[in-house]
């Protein structure tokens, strides 16, 4: 059961994992809005270390200002579901 | 990589043969009958371009880094250890 | 392993500097290694060099003139774009196809910053600049500055959006229909569409 839906605030997961992730390092920490469900794929970080975990992936999107400071478009990224943690309040 | 600065305009366009080198065909051949065989991983793939030192990592093309990644994987699982598979 | 940078040098992914026949001969020496342990056959090898790239971007012009001509196809297309191409004759399996329209007020542009993930099986290999570390980087953080470079020029008033492929979708860029191409049949329509077009930096 996908936790996040369409319209969820969500926000990346900061830090920066010791392995494989494809978690970019410019969404990390900031906060975005789930707009798509991608389905359920093989979770890459688990892939590396030999354990199949698959999970739901969201398409998220982020504004351009929030991740660089200026700039009026957005950017898509697709984040499985364990790189993602709820956001809370409002923008 | 996103988001970095620095990496000046792209390059110019056509200035590539359109089917690629023919070291890179094989290269590529050499990396899907790997995984065809079961025995290198895509997700495993990816994270071994991602292990290259980075200032080899920037000073390879493309396919350089298929090949790199390759090199690291066939050593790392000993796939030439021995004789015969 | 470290090659010397061959500045002004422009090859494929543009960035780096290479030895062709150093790298061709250490490829070669790889591949008899491998073949030498029993690990892959040289007719293995033979079959894929032999397929060689079974994507071409004219798929993906089919694709897009086929949403032009039949309005119903394109809202099938942005819904499920495996099945869509499939419709088609296309083969789209294994990961997911997703259409994204361009209009009057959005424009997409396609990046993979990680790894330059592109779908080759439907679209054959990806542009030389699009693996480029320019590209990687400043397609999420100035799209408009890359378009630029394209020659593309866009109205403030439209929206970017750029879809970076961090996972298993690979995206397909509709573009908005040119004007005057009305009444043109399906093959002419895909006749205007550019692999550009299909990535976003072309209009068409």
């Amino acid at each position: 059961m996908a936790r996040f839906t369409v319209g969820s605030a969500v926000r990346a997961r900061p830090g920066d994992p010791d392995g494989h992730t494809r978690v970019p390092r410019y969404v990390r920490g900031h906060r975005g809005e789930v707009v798509g469900l991608h389905g359920d794929w093989k979770l890459p970080d688990a892939a590396v270390r030999g354990t199949l975990v698959t999970e739901p992936v969201y398409a998220v999107r982020f504004r351009a200002a929030d991740l660089w400071g200026h700039g009026g478009h957005d950017v898509i990224v697709e984040l499985w579901e364990s790189y993602l943690e709820e956001a809370a309040g409002e923008r | 990589m996103g988001g970095q600065t620095g990496f000046g305009a792209l390059p110019a366009p056509g200035a590539e043969p359109p089917a690629g080198a023919d070291w890179e065909a094989h290269v590529r051949a050499l990396t899907y009958a790997l995984m065809d065989r079961g025995l290198i991983g895509g997700d495993e793939f990816r994270d071994a371009i991602e292990r290259i030192p980075p200032a080899e990592y920037l000073s390879l093309s493309y396919f350089e880094r298929w090949f790199a990644a390759l090199e690291i994987l066939v050593r790392e699982k000993g796939l030439l250890d021995g004789a015969g598979g | 392993m470290s090659g010397d940078h061959h500045h002004g040098h422009d090859h494929g992914g543009g960035d780096g500097g290479h030895h062709d026949a150093n790298i061709a001969a250490r490829v070669r020496e790889l591949e008899a290694q491998l073949v030498g342990a029993g690990q892959i056959t040289e007719a293995e090898l033979e079959a894929i060099l032999l397929e060689g790239w079974s994507g071409s971007p004219a798929h993906g012009a089919a694709i897009v003139a086929r949403a032009w001509a039949d309005p119903g196809f394109r809202d099938r297309l942005l819904a499920d774009g495996n099945a869509a191409a499939g419709e088609l004759g296309l083969e789209a399996e294994g990961y997911l196809l997703k259409a994204v329209a361009n209009t009057a007020d959005v424009h997409n542009l396609i990046v993979c910053t990680l790894c330059s993930c592109y779908p080759t099986n439907l679209l054959g290999p990806s542009p030389g600049w699009y693996k480029s570390f320019a590209y990687r980087a400043r397609a999420v953080r100035e799209p408009r500055a890359v378009l630029a470079e394209f020659g593309v020029e866009l109205p403030d008033s439209t929206q970017i959006t750029v879809w970076d492929s961090t996972a298993e979708a690979r995206y397909l860029v509709v573009p908005a229909r040119p004007d005057g191409s009305d009444g043109l049949p399906e093959a002419s329509l895909a006749a205007l569409v550019t692999r550009n077009g299909l990535i976003g930096t072309a209009l068409c």
